[in-house]
Protein backbone atom coordinates (compact mmCIF):
# COMPACT_ATOMS: atom_id res chain seq x y z
CA UNK A 1 0.00 0.00 0.00
CA UNK A 2 2.39 2.79 1.08
CA UNK A 3 4.83 1.08 -2.23
CA UNK A 4 1.52 2.38 -4.26
CA UNK A 5 1.36 5.43 -2.57
CA UNK A 6 5.04 6.47 -3.34
CA UNK A 7 4.41 5.29 -6.68
CA UNK A 8 1.24 7.68 -6.96
CA UNK A 9 3.50 10.53 -5.50
CA UNK A 10 6.34 10.21 -7.57
CA UNK A 11 3.62 10.23 -11.16
CA UNK A 12 2.06 13.63 -9.75
CA UNK A 13 4.67 16.34 -11.23
CA UNK A 14 4.09 14.18 -14.90
CA UNK A 15 0.36 14.39 -14.08
CA UNK A 16 0.21 18.22 -13.01
CA UNK A 17 2.79 18.85 -16.05
CA UNK A 18 0.09 17.71 -18.12
CA UNK A 19 -2.62 18.81 -17.30
CA UNK A 20 -1.34 22.30 -17.56
CA UNK A 21 0.31 21.50 -21.10
CA UNK A 22 -3.28 20.35 -21.81
CA UNK A 23 -4.86 23.62 -19.85
CA UNK A 24 -2.88 26.00 -22.11
CA UNK A 25 -3.70 24.15 -25.20
CA UNK A 26 -7.44 24.28 -24.76
CA UNK A 27 -6.70 28.29 -23.34
CA UNK A 28 -4.69 28.72 -26.59
CA UNK A 29 -7.43 27.36 -29.24
CA UNK A 30 -9.64 29.43 -27.51
CA UNK A 31 -7.92 32.60 -26.75
CA UNK A 32 -6.17 32.91 -30.48
CA UNK A 33 -9.35 31.52 -32.43
CA UNK A 34 -7.63 28.92 -34.10
CA UNK A 35 -9.42 27.16 -36.64
CA UNK A 36 -10.16 23.40 -36.49
CA UNK A 37 -8.12 22.53 -39.02
CA UNK A 38 -5.30 24.37 -37.91
CA UNK A 39 -5.52 22.76 -34.42
CA UNK A 40 -7.88 21.17 -32.43
CA UNK A 41 -8.74 21.99 -28.41
CA UNK A 42 -8.46 19.49 -26.27
CA UNK A 43 -11.94 19.40 -25.24
CA UNK A 44 -13.20 18.45 -28.98
CA UNK A 45 -11.42 15.49 -29.24
CA UNK A 46 -12.41 14.44 -26.39
CA UNK A 47 -15.79 14.53 -27.66
CA UNK A 48 -15.11 13.33 -30.48
CA UNK A 49 -13.39 10.26 -28.88
CA UNK A 50 -16.41 9.54 -26.66
CA UNK A 51 -19.09 10.13 -29.42
CA UNK A 52 -17.46 7.45 -31.55
CA UNK A 53 -16.00 5.70 -29.00
CA UNK A 54 -17.59 2.44 -30.33
CA UNK A 55 -16.20 2.78 -34.06
CA UNK A 56 -12.53 3.90 -32.22
CA UNK A 57 -12.37 1.03 -30.35
CA UNK A 58 -13.29 -1.36 -33.81
CA UNK A 59 -10.52 0.37 -35.52
CA UNK A 60 -7.93 -0.31 -32.23
CA UNK A 61 -8.68 -4.14 -32.07
CA UNK A 62 -8.26 -4.23 -35.71
CA UNK A 63 -4.82 -2.65 -35.41
CA UNK A 64 -4.11 -3.67 -32.14
CA UNK A 65 -4.75 -7.81 -33.10
CA UNK A 66 -2.26 -6.97 -36.13
CA UNK A 67 0.15 -5.65 -33.34
CA UNK A 68 -0.36 -8.55 -30.94
CA UNK A 69 -0.01 -11.80 -33.82
CA UNK A 70 2.89 -9.98 -35.13
CA UNK A 71 4.54 -9.49 -31.79
CA UNK A 72 3.84 -12.62 -30.75
CA UNK A 73 5.22 -14.28 -34.15
CA UNK A 74 8.34 -11.97 -34.47
CA UNK A 75 9.32 -12.87 -30.95
CA UNK A 76 9.14 -16.69 -31.64
CA UNK A 77 10.77 -16.61 -34.73
CA UNK A 78 13.55 -14.54 -33.00
CA UNK A 79 14.20 -16.37 -30.05
CA UNK A 80 14.28 -19.25 -32.50
CA UNK A 81 16.62 -17.76 -35.03
CA UNK A 82 18.93 -16.51 -31.84
CA UNK A 83 19.60 -20.13 -30.46
CA UNK A 84 20.10 -21.48 -34.20
CA UNK A 85 22.61 -18.60 -34.66
CA UNK A 86 24.30 -18.97 -31.43
CA UNK A 87 24.48 -22.24 -31.96
CA UNK A 88 26.12 -22.03 -35.33
CA UNK A 89 28.50 -18.88 -36.23
CA UNK A 90 29.00 -19.73 -39.46
CA UNK A 91 25.50 -18.66 -39.51
CA UNK A 92 25.68 -15.69 -37.99
CA UNK A 93 28.22 -14.80 -40.36
CA UNK A 94 26.66 -15.34 -43.38
CA UNK A 95 23.10 -13.94 -42.06
CA UNK A 96 24.43 -10.32 -40.21
CA UNK A 97 24.96 -8.71 -43.75
CA UNK A 98 21.96 -9.90 -45.18
CA UNK A 99 20.36 -8.48 -41.63
CA UNK A 100 22.29 -5.21 -42.54
CA UNK A 101 21.41 -4.96 -46.68
CA UNK A 102 17.65 -5.23 -44.95
CA UNK A 103 17.79 -2.46 -42.43
CA UNK A 104 18.92 -0.32 -44.91
CA UNK A 105 15.75 -0.98 -46.79
CA UNK A 106 13.02 1.91 -45.71
CA UNK A 107 11.14 -1.20 -44.50
CA UNK A 108 7.72 -0.04 -44.78
CA UNK A 109 8.08 -0.32 -48.60
CA UNK A 110 7.84 -4.20 -47.92
CA UNK A 111 4.27 -3.29 -47.00
CA UNK A 112 3.80 -2.09 -50.53
CA UNK A 113 5.13 -5.43 -51.82
CA UNK A 114 3.30 -7.62 -49.83
CA UNK A 115 0.32 -6.19 -50.08
CA UNK A 116 0.55 -7.70 -54.06
CA UNK A 117 1.57 -11.21 -52.42
CA UNK A 118 -1.96 -11.39 -50.37
CA UNK A 119 -5.42 -10.20 -51.62
CA UNK A 120 -5.82 -6.64 -50.63
CA UNK A 121 -8.21 -6.94 -48.22
CA UNK A 122 -5.45 -9.12 -46.08
CA UNK A 123 -4.51 -8.16 -42.56
CA UNK A 124 -1.60 -10.74 -43.39
CA UNK A 125 0.84 -8.04 -44.82
CA UNK A 126 0.65 -5.98 -41.83
CA UNK A 127 1.18 -8.78 -39.41
CA UNK A 128 4.06 -9.89 -41.55
CA UNK A 129 5.14 -6.57 -41.34
CA UNK A 130 5.45 -5.95 -37.48
CA UNK A 131 6.53 -9.94 -37.22
CA UNK A 132 9.36 -8.66 -39.04
CA UNK A 133 10.13 -5.52 -37.38
CA UNK A 134 9.59 -7.50 -34.11
CA UNK A 135 11.97 -10.37 -35.39
CA UNK A 136 14.59 -8.43 -35.54
CA UNK A 137 14.82 -6.59 -32.32
CA UNK A 138 14.53 -9.69 -30.66
CA UNK A 139 17.03 -11.95 -32.77
CA UNK A 140 20.04 -9.02 -32.40
CA UNK A 141 19.06 -8.87 -28.30
CA UNK A 142 18.67 -12.14 -27.52
CA UNK A 143 21.28 -13.57 -29.77
CA UNK A 144 23.74 -11.38 -27.88
CA UNK A 145 22.35 -12.37 -24.72
CA UNK A 146 23.39 -16.28 -25.60
CA UNK A 147 26.62 -15.54 -26.78
CA UNK A 148 28.16 -12.59 -24.80
CA UNK A 149 27.81 -14.46 -21.39
CA UNK A 150 31.25 -13.84 -18.42
CA UNK A 151 33.74 -15.53 -19.10
CA UNK A 152 34.43 -16.73 -16.04
CA UNK A 153 30.87 -18.75 -15.80
CA UNK A 154 32.13 -20.28 -18.82
CA UNK A 155 35.73 -21.42 -17.68
CA UNK A 156 33.22 -22.56 -14.56
CA UNK A 157 30.91 -24.93 -16.09
CA UNK A 158 33.56 -26.03 -17.91
CA UNK A 159 35.15 -27.08 -14.79
CA UNK A 160 32.29 -28.59 -13.69
CA UNK A 161 32.76 -31.16 -17.35
CA UNK A 162 29.47 -29.21 -18.27
CA UNK A 163 27.88 -30.57 -21.63
CA UNK A 164 27.34 -27.74 -24.18
CA UNK A 165 23.31 -28.29 -23.73
CA UNK A 166 24.41 -27.92 -19.77
CA UNK A 167 26.01 -24.67 -20.34
CA UNK A 168 22.62 -23.67 -22.72
CA UNK A 169 20.49 -23.84 -20.10
CA UNK A 170 22.14 -22.88 -16.89
CA UNK A 171 23.99 -20.01 -18.37
CA UNK A 172 23.22 -18.94 -21.97
CA UNK A 173 19.28 -19.10 -21.71
CA UNK A 174 18.98 -17.42 -18.19
CA UNK A 175 21.82 -14.67 -18.93
CA UNK A 176 19.64 -14.15 -22.35
CA UNK A 177 16.31 -13.44 -20.26
CA UNK A 178 16.62 -10.04 -19.45
CA UNK A 179 18.04 -9.45 -22.75
CA UNK A 180 14.75 -10.63 -24.33
CA UNK A 181 12.23 -8.44 -21.93
CA UNK A 182 14.74 -5.35 -22.75
CA UNK A 183 13.94 -6.85 -26.55
CA UNK A 184 10.19 -6.57 -25.97
CA UNK A 185 9.96 -3.37 -24.13
CA UNK A 186 11.44 -1.82 -27.95
CA UNK A 187 9.41 -4.50 -29.66
CA UNK A 188 5.94 -3.83 -28.20
CA UNK A 189 5.59 -0.46 -29.15
CA UNK A 190 6.95 -0.84 -32.39
CA UNK A 191 4.91 -3.29 -32.87
CA UNK A 192 1.81 -1.06 -32.86
CA UNK A 193 3.59 1.63 -34.96
CA UNK A 194 4.42 -0.43 -37.23
CA UNK A 195 0.69 -2.10 -37.83
CA UNK A 196 -0.26 2.06 -38.05
CA UNK A 197 1.87 2.80 -40.79
CA UNK A 198 1.12 -0.07 -42.32
CA UNK A 199 -2.48 0.61 -42.62
CA UNK A 200 -1.16 3.71 -44.95
CA UNK A 201 -0.41 1.90 -47.67
CA UNK A 202 -3.56 0.88 -48.69
CA UNK A 203 -5.90 -2.22 -47.99
CA UNK A 204 -8.86 -2.65 -45.67
CA UNK A 205 -9.94 0.83 -44.32
CA UNK A 206 -10.49 -0.52 -40.87
CA UNK A 207 -7.40 0.44 -38.37
CA UNK A 208 -6.72 3.15 -36.90
CA UNK A 209 -3.98 4.20 -39.22
CA UNK A 210 -6.36 3.86 -42.34
CA UNK A 211 -9.11 6.03 -40.18
CA UNK A 212 -6.53 8.90 -39.32
CA UNK A 213 -5.74 9.75 -42.66
CA UNK A 214 -9.36 9.19 -43.92
CA UNK A 215 -10.84 11.92 -41.19
CA UNK A 216 -7.79 13.70 -42.25
CA UNK A 217 -8.94 13.64 -46.01
CA UNK A 218 -12.09 14.91 -44.81
CA UNK A 219 -11.27 17.74 -42.98
CA UNK A 220 -12.44 16.28 -39.78
CA UNK A 221 -9.24 16.85 -37.91
CA UNK A 222 -11.13 16.47 -34.12
CA UNK A 223 -12.13 12.85 -35.75
CA UNK A 224 -8.44 12.23 -36.41
CA UNK A 225 -7.06 13.24 -33.20
CA UNK A 226 -9.40 11.23 -31.60
CA UNK A 227 -7.86 8.32 -33.49
CA UNK A 228 -4.28 9.33 -32.65
CA UNK A 229 -5.32 9.14 -28.75
CA UNK A 230 -6.77 6.09 -29.18
CA UNK A 231 -3.54 5.24 -31.02
CA UNK A 232 -1.67 6.99 -28.27
CA UNK A 233 -3.53 4.93 -25.75
CA UNK A 234 -2.97 1.70 -27.64
CA UNK A 235 0.43 1.90 -27.80
CA UNK A 236 1.12 2.62 -24.02
CA UNK A 237 -0.95 -0.19 -23.29
CA UNK A 238 1.50 -2.27 -25.14
CA UNK A 239 4.12 -0.59 -23.88
CA UNK A 240 2.93 -1.00 -19.58
CA UNK A 241 1.96 -4.62 -20.14
CA UNK A 242 5.97 -4.82 -21.81
CA UNK A 243 7.16 -3.45 -18.49
CA UNK A 244 5.16 -5.12 -16.39
CA UNK A 245 6.23 -8.41 -17.31
CA UNK A 246 9.53 -7.38 -17.12
CA UNK A 247 9.32 -6.83 -13.72
CA UNK A 248 7.53 -9.32 -12.75
CA UNK A 249 9.94 -11.46 -14.05
CA UNK A 250 12.79 -9.40 -11.90
CA UNK A 251 11.06 -10.34 -8.82
CA UNK A 252 11.02 -13.59 -9.45
CA UNK A 253 15.13 -13.65 -9.89
CA UNK A 254 17.74 -11.64 -10.69
CA UNK A 255 19.33 -8.40 -11.14
CA UNK A 256 20.15 -4.94 -9.47
CA UNK B 1 50.19 -39.03 -1.49
CA UNK B 2 50.86 -36.76 -4.68
CA UNK B 3 47.72 -34.62 -5.38
CA UNK B 4 49.25 -33.23 -8.36
CA UNK B 5 51.92 -33.89 -10.38
CA UNK B 6 52.95 -31.72 -13.78
CA UNK B 7 55.45 -33.90 -15.44
CA UNK B 8 58.33 -31.78 -18.08
CA UNK B 9 55.29 -29.78 -19.32
CA UNK B 10 55.55 -27.12 -22.01
CA UNK B 11 52.82 -25.17 -23.40
CA UNK B 12 52.72 -23.20 -26.68
CA UNK B 13 49.86 -20.77 -27.83
CA UNK B 14 49.80 -19.94 -31.24
CA UNK B 15 52.47 -22.70 -32.70
CA UNK B 16 53.98 -21.97 -35.74
CA UNK B 17 52.52 -18.66 -36.31
CA UNK B 18 53.89 -15.52 -35.92
CA UNK B 19 52.46 -14.80 -32.65
CA UNK B 20 53.79 -17.80 -30.96
CA UNK B 21 54.03 -17.74 -27.30
CA UNK B 22 55.75 -20.08 -25.23
CA UNK B 23 53.72 -19.56 -22.11
CA UNK B 24 55.17 -22.34 -20.39
CA UNK B 25 58.74 -24.43 -20.94
CA UNK B 26 59.79 -28.05 -19.25
CA UNK B 27 57.67 -27.00 -15.78
CA UNK B 28 57.78 -30.02 -13.50
CA UNK B 29 55.91 -29.64 -10.23
CA UNK B 30 54.85 -32.03 -7.33
CA UNK B 31 52.23 -31.13 -4.83
CA UNK B 32 51.29 -33.00 -1.86
CA UNK B 33 48.14 -34.19 -0.33
CA UNK B 34 46.85 -31.36 1.84
CA UNK B 35 49.66 -29.03 0.98
CA UNK B 36 48.95 -25.10 -0.25
CA UNK B 37 51.00 -24.54 -3.04
CA UNK B 38 51.14 -20.72 -4.45
CA UNK B 39 52.65 -19.35 -7.94
CA UNK B 40 53.75 -16.37 -7.95
CA UNK B 41 55.32 -14.45 -10.69
CA UNK B 42 55.01 -11.19 -12.91
CA UNK B 43 52.23 -11.14 -15.66
CA UNK B 44 53.26 -13.18 -18.61
CA UNK B 45 54.87 -15.94 -16.36
CA UNK B 46 52.85 -18.20 -17.00
CA UNK B 47 51.15 -19.12 -13.71
CA UNK B 48 47.70 -18.76 -14.63
CA UNK B 49 48.46 -21.41 -17.41
CA UNK B 50 49.46 -23.80 -15.15
CA UNK B 51 46.93 -23.39 -13.04
CA UNK B 52 44.25 -24.51 -16.32
CA UNK B 53 46.42 -27.14 -16.97
CA UNK B 54 46.28 -28.63 -14.07
CA UNK B 55 42.41 -27.93 -14.43
CA UNK B 56 41.96 -29.57 -17.60
CA UNK B 57 40.67 -26.33 -19.43
CA UNK B 58 44.15 -26.60 -21.49
CA UNK B 59 45.81 -29.23 -23.19
CA UNK B 60 49.81 -28.94 -22.42
CA UNK B 61 51.41 -29.06 -25.75
CA UNK B 62 54.43 -31.53 -24.36
CA UNK B 63 54.76 -33.59 -21.12
CA UNK B 64 51.54 -34.94 -18.61
CA UNK B 65 49.63 -33.97 -15.75
CA UNK B 66 48.27 -36.03 -13.25
CA UNK B 67 45.32 -35.27 -10.92
CA UNK B 68 44.35 -37.38 -8.17
CA UNK B 69 46.33 -40.50 -9.41
CA UNK B 70 44.40 -39.72 -13.21
CA UNK B 71 44.94 -37.76 -16.53
CA UNK B 72 43.93 -34.66 -16.04
CA UNK B 73 41.06 -34.92 -18.23
CA UNK B 74 39.61 -37.71 -16.26
CA UNK B 75 39.99 -35.61 -13.05
CA UNK B 76 38.01 -33.13 -14.62
CA UNK B 77 35.04 -35.33 -15.59
CA UNK B 78 35.29 -36.92 -12.51
CA UNK B 79 35.08 -33.17 -10.72
CA UNK B 80 38.33 -34.39 -8.79
CA UNK B 81 38.62 -30.21 -8.11
CA UNK B 82 37.36 -27.29 -7.75
CA UNK B 83 38.04 -24.20 -9.05
CA UNK B 84 37.25 -20.11 -7.94
CA UNK B 85 38.23 -17.42 -10.28
CA UNK B 86 39.18 -13.70 -9.45
CA UNK B 87 35.61 -12.72 -10.56
CA UNK B 88 33.26 -14.85 -7.81
CA UNK B 89 31.50 -15.76 -10.89
CA UNK B 90 28.27 -16.44 -9.33
CA UNK B 91 24.98 -16.07 -11.06
CA UNK B 92 23.08 -13.53 -10.63
CA UNK B 93 19.62 -15.08 -11.15
CA UNK B 94 20.47 -18.06 -8.61
CA UNK B 95 19.91 -17.19 -4.89
CA UNK B 96 23.15 -17.86 -2.93
CA UNK B 97 21.65 -21.85 -2.28
CA UNK B 98 21.44 -22.34 -5.61
CA UNK B 99 24.25 -21.10 -6.58
CA UNK B 100 26.22 -23.45 -4.34
CA UNK B 101 24.22 -26.54 -5.24
CA UNK B 102 25.26 -26.48 -9.35
CA UNK B 103 28.16 -28.66 -8.80
CA UNK B 104 25.61 -30.76 -7.55
CA UNK B 105 22.91 -30.50 -9.44
CA UNK B 106 25.60 -31.36 -12.75
CA UNK B 107 26.50 -34.52 -10.88
CA UNK B 108 23.30 -35.36 -10.84
CA UNK B 109 22.26 -35.09 -7.11
CA UNK B 110 18.60 -35.12 -5.65
CA UNK B 111 17.50 -31.95 -3.74
CA UNK B 112 17.32 -33.60 -0.48
CA UNK B 113 20.99 -34.20 -0.99
CA UNK B 114 21.68 -31.28 -2.17
CA UNK B 115 20.07 -28.91 -0.32
CA UNK B 116 22.14 -30.74 3.11
CA UNK B 117 25.36 -29.98 1.44
CA UNK B 118 24.53 -26.31 1.07
CA UNK B 119 23.30 -26.26 4.46
CA UNK B 120 26.60 -27.83 5.66
CA UNK B 121 28.84 -25.71 2.99
CA UNK B 122 26.88 -21.96 3.88
CA UNK B 123 27.98 -23.03 7.91
CA UNK B 124 31.26 -23.98 6.34
CA UNK B 125 31.50 -20.37 4.96
CA UNK B 126 30.03 -19.03 8.07
CA UNK B 127 27.17 -17.43 5.95
CA UNK B 128 24.09 -19.75 7.24
CA UNK B 129 21.14 -16.81 7.30
CA UNK B 130 22.43 -16.14 3.44
CA UNK B 131 21.01 -18.83 1.73
CA UNK B 132 18.06 -17.37 0.06
CA UNK B 133 19.74 -14.06 -1.04
CA UNK B 134 20.63 -13.15 -4.21
CA UNK B 135 24.65 -12.54 -5.28
CA UNK B 136 24.06 -8.81 -5.46
CA UNK B 137 23.40 -8.38 -2.22
CA UNK B 138 26.38 -9.50 -0.89
CA UNK B 139 29.26 -7.64 -0.24
CA UNK B 140 32.41 -8.66 -2.27
CA UNK B 141 34.02 -10.57 0.30
CA UNK B 142 31.05 -12.63 1.40
CA UNK B 143 30.26 -13.36 -2.68
CA UNK B 144 34.26 -14.87 -2.83
CA UNK B 145 33.00 -16.84 0.66
CA UNK B 146 29.91 -18.45 -1.82
CA UNK B 147 32.56 -18.97 -4.64
CA UNK B 148 34.67 -21.21 -2.56
CA UNK B 149 31.96 -22.89 -0.58
CA UNK B 150 30.21 -23.83 -4.28
CA UNK B 151 34.28 -24.58 -5.43
CA UNK B 152 34.32 -27.08 -2.28
CA UNK B 153 30.41 -28.52 -2.48
CA UNK B 154 31.09 -32.17 -4.12
CA UNK B 155 34.14 -32.47 -1.50
CA UNK B 156 36.81 -32.18 -4.01
CA UNK B 157 39.98 -33.23 -2.75
CA UNK B 158 41.75 -30.22 -4.92
CA UNK B 159 41.07 -26.34 -4.99
CA UNK B 160 42.34 -24.82 -7.64
CA UNK B 161 42.37 -20.80 -7.19
CA UNK B 162 43.14 -18.00 -9.66
CA UNK B 163 43.77 -14.83 -7.74
CA UNK B 164 40.81 -15.65 -6.11
CA UNK B 165 41.36 -12.08 -3.50
CA UNK B 166 42.81 -10.15 -6.21
CA UNK B 167 39.62 -7.70 -6.43
CA UNK B 168 39.21 -6.95 -2.58
CA UNK B 169 40.39 -4.39 -0.20
CA UNK B 170 43.60 -5.68 1.92
CA UNK B 171 41.36 -5.61 5.34
CA UNK B 172 38.85 -8.22 3.67
CA UNK B 173 41.99 -9.85 2.01
CA UNK B 174 43.54 -10.67 4.92
CA UNK B 175 40.43 -11.60 6.66
CA UNK B 176 39.50 -14.37 3.83
CA UNK B 177 43.28 -15.51 3.88
CA UNK B 178 42.73 -16.43 7.25
CA UNK B 179 39.67 -17.86 6.16
CA UNK B 180 40.68 -20.01 3.76
CA UNK B 181 42.89 -21.33 6.07
CA UNK B 182 40.26 -22.31 8.40
CA UNK B 183 38.18 -24.30 5.99
CA UNK B 184 41.32 -25.85 4.78
CA UNK B 185 42.46 -27.09 7.37
CA UNK B 186 38.69 -28.10 8.62
CA UNK B 187 38.20 -30.16 5.09
CA UNK B 188 41.79 -30.76 4.34
CA UNK B 189 41.69 -29.78 0.80
CA UNK B 190 45.24 -29.87 -0.92
CA UNK B 191 45.38 -25.96 -2.86
CA UNK B 192 46.84 -24.70 -5.72
CA UNK B 193 46.93 -21.29 -5.26
CA UNK B 194 48.16 -18.38 -7.95
CA UNK B 195 48.50 -14.70 -6.50
CA UNK B 196 50.37 -11.07 -7.30
CA UNK B 197 50.84 -10.61 -3.34
CA UNK B 198 53.87 -11.79 -1.77
CA UNK B 199 52.54 -11.49 2.03
CA UNK B 200 49.57 -13.39 0.23
CA UNK B 201 51.56 -16.41 -0.71
CA UNK B 202 53.58 -16.24 2.07
CA UNK B 203 51.07 -16.28 5.00
CA UNK B 204 48.77 -18.98 3.38
CA UNK B 205 51.75 -21.92 1.67
CA UNK B 206 53.63 -24.61 2.57
CA UNK B 207 55.55 -23.98 -0.43
CA UNK B 208 55.88 -20.69 -2.75
CA UNK B 209 56.26 -21.67 -6.31
CA UNK B 210 58.35 -18.43 -8.17
CA UNK B 211 57.82 -18.32 -11.97
CA UNK B 212 59.51 -16.14 -14.64
CA UNK B 213 58.37 -15.12 -17.92
CA UNK B 214 59.88 -15.37 -21.21
CA UNK B 215 59.28 -18.34 -21.54
CA UNK B 216 56.99 -19.18 -18.93
CA UNK B 217 58.83 -21.43 -15.71
CA UNK B 218 59.88 -22.27 -12.53
CA UNK B 219 62.72 -20.34 -11.01
CA UNK B 220 62.42 -21.27 -7.35
CA UNK B 221 60.66 -23.05 -4.88
CA UNK B 222 60.50 -21.88 -1.38
CA UNK B 223 59.55 -23.87 1.51
CA UNK B 224 57.68 -21.87 3.97
CA UNK B 225 58.39 -23.57 7.32
CA UNK B 226 55.54 -20.95 9.52
CA UNK B 227 54.14 -23.99 11.46
CA UNK B 228 50.47 -25.39 10.72
CA UNK B 229 48.54 -23.01 12.66
CA UNK B 230 48.81 -19.82 11.40
CA UNK B 231 46.96 -16.44 12.85
CA UNK B 232 46.96 -12.63 12.91
CA UNK B 233 50.00 -13.00 15.14
CA UNK B 234 51.96 -15.18 12.47
CA UNK B 235 51.80 -11.61 10.22
CA UNK B 236 54.19 -9.98 12.55
CA UNK B 237 56.78 -12.86 13.39
CA UNK B 238 60.20 -12.29 11.96
CA UNK B 239 60.24 -16.03 10.03
CA UNK B 240 57.00 -14.02 8.25
CA UNK B 241 59.04 -11.43 7.23
CA UNK B 242 61.91 -13.53 6.15
CA UNK B 243 60.17 -15.88 4.07
CA UNK B 244 58.62 -12.30 2.08
CA UNK B 245 62.02 -11.45 1.72
CA UNK B 246 63.10 -15.12 0.20
CA UNK B 247 60.10 -14.70 -2.41
CA UNK B 248 61.03 -11.00 -2.91
CA UNK B 249 64.95 -11.83 -3.92
CA UNK B 250 63.42 -14.88 -5.63
CA UNK B 251 61.42 -12.75 -7.87
CA UNK B 252 64.30 -10.50 -8.63
CA UNK B 253 66.04 -13.36 -9.53
CA UNK B 254 68.96 -12.77 -7.52
CA UNK B 255 70.95 -15.44 -5.42
CA UNK B 256 68.47 -16.07 -2.70
CA UNK B 257 71.66 -17.50 -0.08
CA UNK B 258 69.44 -19.15 2.39
CA UNK B 259 66.18 -18.88 3.38
CA UNK B 260 66.59 -18.94 7.52
CA UNK B 261 63.41 -20.15 8.22
CA UNK B 262 61.83 -22.64 10.73
CA UNK B 263 63.62 -21.95 13.86
CA UNK B 264 61.31 -19.65 15.69
CA UNK B 265 57.59 -21.56 15.28
CA UNK B 266 56.21 -21.51 18.23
Amino acid sequence: MSRLATTLGKAVPAVVFGAAFLGFWEWAVRFFELKPYFLTAPSSIWQQFTANFDLIRGAATVSGTNALIGLVAGTVFGVAMSFVLSRFRILNQLITPLAIALNAIPIFVLVAVLNNMYSITSEIPRRIMVTLVVYFIVLVNVARGLTQVSPTHVELMRSYAASDVAILRKVRIPNAVPFLFTALKIAAPAAVITAFVSEYFGGSQNGLGSRISSNIANSKNAAAWAYVLAACLLGLLFYTVSVVMESLNRKGGANQ
Amino acid sequence: MTAVSVRNVSKVFNQGQSNQVDALSDVALEVKQGEFVSLIGPSGCGKSTLLRLIANLLEPTAGEVVVNGKTAAQARLDQDYGMAFQQAGLFDWRTVRKNIELPLELKGWDKVNRMARADEMLQLVQLPEFGDHYPWQLSGGMQQRIAIARALAAHPPLLLMDEPFGALDEMTREYMQGELLRICAATGTTVVFVTHSIPEAVYLSNRVVVMSPRPGRITKLIEVSLGAERSEDTRNRTSFFEAITAVREGLRGMHAAHVGLGNDDR
